[in-house]
């Protein structure tokens, strides 16, 4: 799903964020990245979604080399992956619902599908009630709730986040720890870079640890405290199938069946 | 949207592209209304060849009946030296004592030609230098020459407000720019987290495009609403004047108005397609 072939980035000041990564992480993993500030972790992440342009060796991302795809179909390769940061990167002056249906709207989604499609995302995190809210309005934990649902509105293959939980207070950050984990177990790709160490300890999963921009460690964790999953935020299989304020979102498949230290088989459907 | 949200510096940019295209609007409007006024007077043109003060009456008629003849020639009015001195004193009583008391007729008999406006000036220009060069005329007196100065003016004007527009649209054109840059600017953060959510480049530039060529044809339809005004107020206050005759006679032609609202919507689109082309969004 995603591979790294010996990239290197250096700044054009003569800094080195990445040396020599390779890595490969199939389609379906939750992979924790870790390392001390400065280590590249964003560096890396935003080599994914071409925000950086590696200075040697290659990038592919479901099969397509991004370092060398042309600027006309970098939106293209964007709209495949749910990107999340420690700061939100909301749009303050547009709602929730506005803030959430972006990319919706870009793929010409009409205004009753954009509101089913932005229940279900803001369900998802509980904030199905904030809509019309501004993100001012929103407490932190909230607008990361509502940069989490932006990120994962059009069901995408990779979902990238950036220190998500930086911000947050322990109880909300596990919440959404709990619900990248979701996300994860419907077959979705999850990177999640973060510098608490505790949580991968207690989470576990695949750890790739970066150090002065190389990869010092890249290993499989056994969680010593998984948390359990809520099924109440795992999403229905057609976001837009029937009235969202209506219809009872169904009980998720294979869920079950999977446990933190062995491969889920995973049953899902998703919006390409 | 844009042009709401910061509509001070919107309004600076509508303002610049206004005063631009009323000054181009005002040279076109007098530029208009002169070559007007000379195409009337072209369809007016005559020409009078004086003839030598021993013509007799039959060769005055002769010569006439010759002129008619001509091609573009439309009309030939034979004045004889009689003719022509009772005109003078008709015409100016206070001098007709200037013309009374000579033993020969003191003005020479001539004719007076009227010209298709249609025609060939260069035929007309021929066949003038034809009678210049008989032996019975002594002077041949043609409109053309004061015509072709007026012509000069003309396009002295015309040139004079195309250099002027173009150097008013060109500030224009910047201050536009300027405005988008700065929009842009200030919409630096949110057009980052549209570009990370897959937005194309024509998405995120559009709404600037856009505003662009709004704030150029608004300007454009202010230059043409303020010209009417500018217009309908000088004509109400020199009518009947030279003025108002010559200069302000007809407002501007529908198309033409179209031009100068076209014309700012242009210039506004030229300007946020070059403010967005040197500045990397």
């Amino acid at each position: 799903m995603i591979q790294f072939f010996h990239v290197s980035k250096r700044y054009p000041s003569g800094q080195s964020a990445l040396e020599d990564v390779t890595f490969d992480i199939p389609r379906g993993q939750f992979v924790f990245l870790t390392g001390a500030s400065g280590a590249g972790k964003t560096t890396l992440l935003r080599l994914i979604f071409r925000e950086e342009v590696p200075t040697s060796g290659q990038i592919l991302v479901n099969g397509r080399n991004v370092s060398s795809i042309p600027q006309s179909k970098i939106p293209y390769l964007r709209r495949t992956i749910g990107v999340v940061f420690q700061d939100f990167r909301l749009i303050p002056r547009k709602t929730v619902f506005e803030n959430v249906t972006h990319l919706p709207r870009l793929l010409g989604v009409d205004v009753q599908g954009q509101k089913r499609m932005a229940y279900h995302a803001l369900r998802r995190v509980g904030l199905a009630h904030r809509l019309n809210a501004f993100p001012p309005e929103l407490s932190g934990g909230e607008q990361q709730r509502v940069a989490i649902a932006r990120a994962l509105i059009n069901e995408p293959e990779i979902l990238i986040a950036d220190e998500p939980t930086g911000n947050l207070d322990p109880d909300l950050s596990r919440e959404i720890l709990r619900l990248f984990l979701e996300v994860n177990l419907r077959g979705t790709t999850v990177i999640l870079a973060t510098h608490d160490r505790d949580t991968i300890q207690r989470v576990g999963r695949r750890v790739i640890t970066l150090d002065r921009g190389s990869v010092a460690l890249d290993q499989e964790l056994v969680g010593t405290d998984p948390p359990s999953l809520d099924p109440s935020l795992a999403m229905t299989a057609d976001p837009e199938a029937g009235d969202a304020a209506e219809t009872p979102e169904p009980e998720s498949q294979g869920e079950e069946d999977c446990s933190f230290s062995k491969p889920c088989v995973i049953s899902s459907t998703r919006r390409r | 949207m844009n042009l709401l949200r910061s509509w001070k510096v919107s309004l600076l940019a509508v303002l610049t592209i206004a005063v631009s295209l009323f000054i181009g609007g005002a040279f076109l409007l007098v530029s208009g209304n002169l070559s007007a006024s000379l195409e009337r007077w072209r369809g007016q043109m005559r020409a009078v060849i004086y003839l030598k003060p021993e013509t007799s009456e039959a060769d005055l008629r002769r010569l006439a009946a010759e002129a008619v003849r001509q091609p573009g020639v439309t009309a030939v009015q034979p004045v004889t030296a009689a003719g022509a001195r009772k005109r003078f004193q008709e015409i100016f009583p206070g001098l007709a004592d200037l013309v009374t008391g000579w033993q020969d007729e003191p003005l020479p008999a001539s004719l007076e030609v009227g010209f298709d406006p249609a025609a060939s000036p260069k035929a007309r220009a021929a066949w003038l230098e034809g009678w210049r060069h008989r032996p019975e005329v002594t002077l041949v007196d043609d409109d053309r020459e004061w015509l072709g100065q007026l012509e000069t003016v003309v396009a002295v004007v015309r040139a004079v407000g195309l250099a002027l527009v173009a150097g008013l649209l060109g500030a224009a054109i910047f201050t536009i720019a300027s405005v988008i840059r700065l929009t842009a600017y200030l919409h630096h953060e949110e057009i980052s987290i549209l570009r990370l959510v897959g937005s194309t480049e024509f998405f995120i530039r559009g709404p600037f495009y856009v505003e662009g060529l709004l704030q150029g044809l608004l300007g454009g339809l202010v230059a043409s609403g303020a010209l009417w005004g500018a217009y309908e107020f000088l004509h109400a206050r020199g009518r009947g004047s030279l003025v108002s005759a010559v200069l302000a006679l007809d407002f501007l032609k529908l198309q033409d108005v179209a031009f100068l609202v076209l014309l700012g919507g242009a210039a506004g689109l030229f300007g946020a397609i070059a403010s967005l082309r040197r500045e990397a969004l």
